[in-house]
């Protein structure tokens, strides 16, 4: 964020450039976003915590891209912002995509905020390890920060390679006090603990060769740096919990491969945090019937599964089966369900999103949450009177 | 004996020559007008889409291309698509690298997730964006992909056409049969759609022809009648150009990033 003296330099460096880039240039560029109230009613009524059992938020998104050196080189910035009614860790700006990049032939430089993607997975996204999840936005985890970078990418005709060294780590947010779902205690902000002495300075590594071979694509990874997600002690005296993230070596493969209507997926992970060394691994397999009943709809189904050799891991024994719908139609209207279950205990939960334009530059999304029997053991438990159903409206420009 | 067995072998031949020369000649006249567009080695251009409802509504879309000649006989060639318009897809964009008689492989980049995702390109029948123009029929113009049979001729709008008649050979077309009319020009004028249980589906009409680079006859706008649900839609192309210096590398998986937000 911009009071970050930190990342204030990197932008104030990125707006002479641009200043600079402006005198010498005929500015080409693109600008665009939306903006998204939404509103949430909780149905098992008021939260474990006191939580009212309805909630508003304002969203936004806006990007700009400037084209410079006649295309050889690009200027972004992508800013999402909320401003949530009842969680104060839900009232923020982030800056997912702040960078410069420079294209040579085979060569692409880059420098500043990026999101990295890796996988090939819906549900279960193990290998994907860059960006810091923001886990007040949702619990699973798909709501990124922009992670602060240097990237180096060479592509030849066998694959590319990525190289990127991150000098500045970011702490993973929680929902706040008021927020819903939130953890059993707030996260102490104020006690944070990591393994390297460089602490949120310490310079990350990652290295990525992907390809595409025929109809399978590939991708091989390692990632060295701060664990994203940290381990959560509670304090006795606080009341909170103590974050401390420890130092992560994870190696990564990710495979897709395309047979006609049939995709397979499979991403697996072999990492070391401190002398434990722990084994993931996730995939599954999508299928897609276009035109059904002679209609443009297509129903798509998907079935992924993931595994993960420490016990006390969340995703160590989850599948997903999910259903996505898409009409095809002048208003893209789509619903994706998806049921998610433990294959050891009986917890489940049960999600939908639903989507539809009204008008050209208006967008409907409904979204429906619901936590079935959840046992006590899992690590969900905490958000089972959580179910909610939240509407949004966005308005683009 | 001999003579008979010469009559004989003339009758065959003759007969089995006409019959060749009905596919033959419209397998011919399709590679032709396929052959004529060929040379455009690559090209950029801008496209508009308006989606009509059979009450006259209308709705816009805007999408920007690219596309790579493919110089490989047995491969077809290279397409990027950056969607503009509906705002909420604003920034997506889409790889193809199309093939003659199977699959096509396609990736699509998803700016609200930040992912390039492979996707099937199976769905051949499916609407492309809502409109009544199915992924298949934009590479309708590749001959290799139909089996021919030359019908005839007719005049339309004032000028000779030929009859074709052509029958996918790829899998999963919504089409059993198209009748298309092709002009003297070797231009494509229109063509009708006949669906899976054989009955017309849709009319396609080319209007608007160009000559680029001095030698390349394109249609500017493609207009696709739907006889069954009743709606329309309209194809335009502008600002296209050919032969700006792209490559290989433009068309790559990895260079989608570039092209992404």
């Amino acid at each position: 964020m911009i009071q970050n003296t930190f990342q204030g330099k990197i932008i104030i460096f990125f707006l002479v450039t641009l200043l600079h880039a402006s005198h010498t240039n005929a500015l080409d560029f693109k600008a665009y976003g939306f903006i998204q109230p939404e509103s949430s009613i909780y149905i098992n009524g008021n939260g474990r915590h006191g939580q009212d059992n309805y909630n508003t938020s304002l969203f936004g998104k806006g990007t700009f891209i400037s084209y410079l050196q006649n295309g050889d080189a690009k200027f972004t910035i992508s800013t999402i912002g909320r401003f949530d009614q009842s969680d104060d860790q839900l009232r923020y700006l982030d800056f997912q995509k702040f960078k410069y990049e420079y294209y040579f032939d085979d060569v692409t430089l880059k420098v500043g905020n990026e999101i990295v993607f890796w996988g090939v997975n819906e549900t279960f996204n193990i290998v994907d390890i860059i960006n810091q999840s923001n886990l007040a936005e949702n619990i699973s985890g798909t709501k990124k920060l922009g992670q602060p970078m240097a990237s180096i990418s060479y592509s030849r005709d066998y694959g590319t390679f990525d190289i990127y060294l991150m000098p500045y780590f970011r702490e993973r947010p929680f929902s706040g006090k008021e927020g819903r779902p939130r953890l059993l205690f707030e996260v102490d902000k104020n006690s944070i603990t990591y393994e390297s002495s460089a602490k949120k300075r310490k310079i990350d590594f990652a290295l990525r060769y992907s390809t595409v071979i025929d109809d399978l694509d590939i991708g091989l990874s390692h990632f060295y740096g701060n664990n994203r997600t940290p381990v959560l002690s509670p304090n006795p005296l606080t009341l909170k919990f103590d974050s401390h993230y420890p130092v992560l070596s994870q190696t990564g493969i990710d495979i897709q491969a395309t047979k006609g209507p049939w995709l397979y997926k499979l991403e697996t992970v072999s990492a070391k945090e401190g002398s434990e060394r722990h084994l993931g691994a996730a995939g599954g397999i999508e299928y897609t019937y276009y035109g059904i009943r002679n209609t443009q709809s297509d129903l798509g189904v998907i079935v992924e599964y993931a595994f993960d050799d420490r016990n006390d891991n969340p995703f160590n024994n989850e599948g997903i089966i999910g259903l996505r719908w898409s009409m095809n139609d002048v208003k893209s209207s789509s619903l994706l369900a998806g049921y998610l279950f433990d294959m050891r205990g009986n917890s489940n939960r049960f999600q939908t999103e639903f989507e539809q334009r009204i008008t050209d530059d208006l967008k409907l999304f409904l979204d429906l949450s619901l936590n079935g029997s959840i046992d006590e053991t899992d690590f969900t438990h905490q958000f089972k009177e959580d179910s909610q159903i939240t509407i949004k409206i966005a308005k683009y420009f | 004996m001999k003579n008979i067995i010469i009559v004989l072998i003339i009758l065959i031949g003759t007969k089995l020559s006409i019959a060749e020369s009905l596919e033959e000649k419209g397998y011919n006249i399709a590679k032709s007008s396929y052959e004529s567009g060929r040379g455009f080695t690559d090209m950029i251009s801008d496209q508009l889409m308006i989606l009509i409802d059979p009450k006259g509504n209308k709705v816009t879309r805007e999408i920007s291309a690219k596309s790579l000649e493919n110089l490989d006989p047995y491969d077809g060639d290279k397409n990027i698509t950056y969607f503009e318009t509906p705002k909420d897809v604003e920034g997506t964009v889409m790889l193809s690298h199309t093939h003659i008689n199977e699959d096509d492989d396609q990736w699509l980049y998803l700016p609200a997730l930040t992912r390039v995702k492979r996707i099937s390109s199976s769905n051949k029948s499916g609407s492309f964006m809502g409109s009544e123009v199915a992924f298949e029929d934009f590479s309708a113009g590749d001959y290799r992909k139909y089996k021919w049979k030359y019908i005839g001729e007719e005049m339309y709008e004032g000028d000779l056409c030929y009859v074709l008649e052509s029958y996918p050979t790829y899998e999963n077309s919504g089409y059993t049969k198209r009748v298309g009319l092709t002009d003297e020009l070797l231009r494509a004028r229109k063509i009708d759609f006949y669906d899976r249980k054989g009955e017309l589906l849709k009319t396609v009409f080319f209007e608007d022809y160009n000559l680029y680079g001095d030698k390349i006859w394109m249609a500017d706008s493609m207009k696709v009648e739907n006889h069954q649900n009743k709606n329309a839609t309209i194809f335009q192309w502008q600002n296209r150009k050919l032969n700006v210096g792209l490559d290989k590398k433009d068309f790559e998986k990895s260079s989608l990033m570039r092209l992404a937000d």
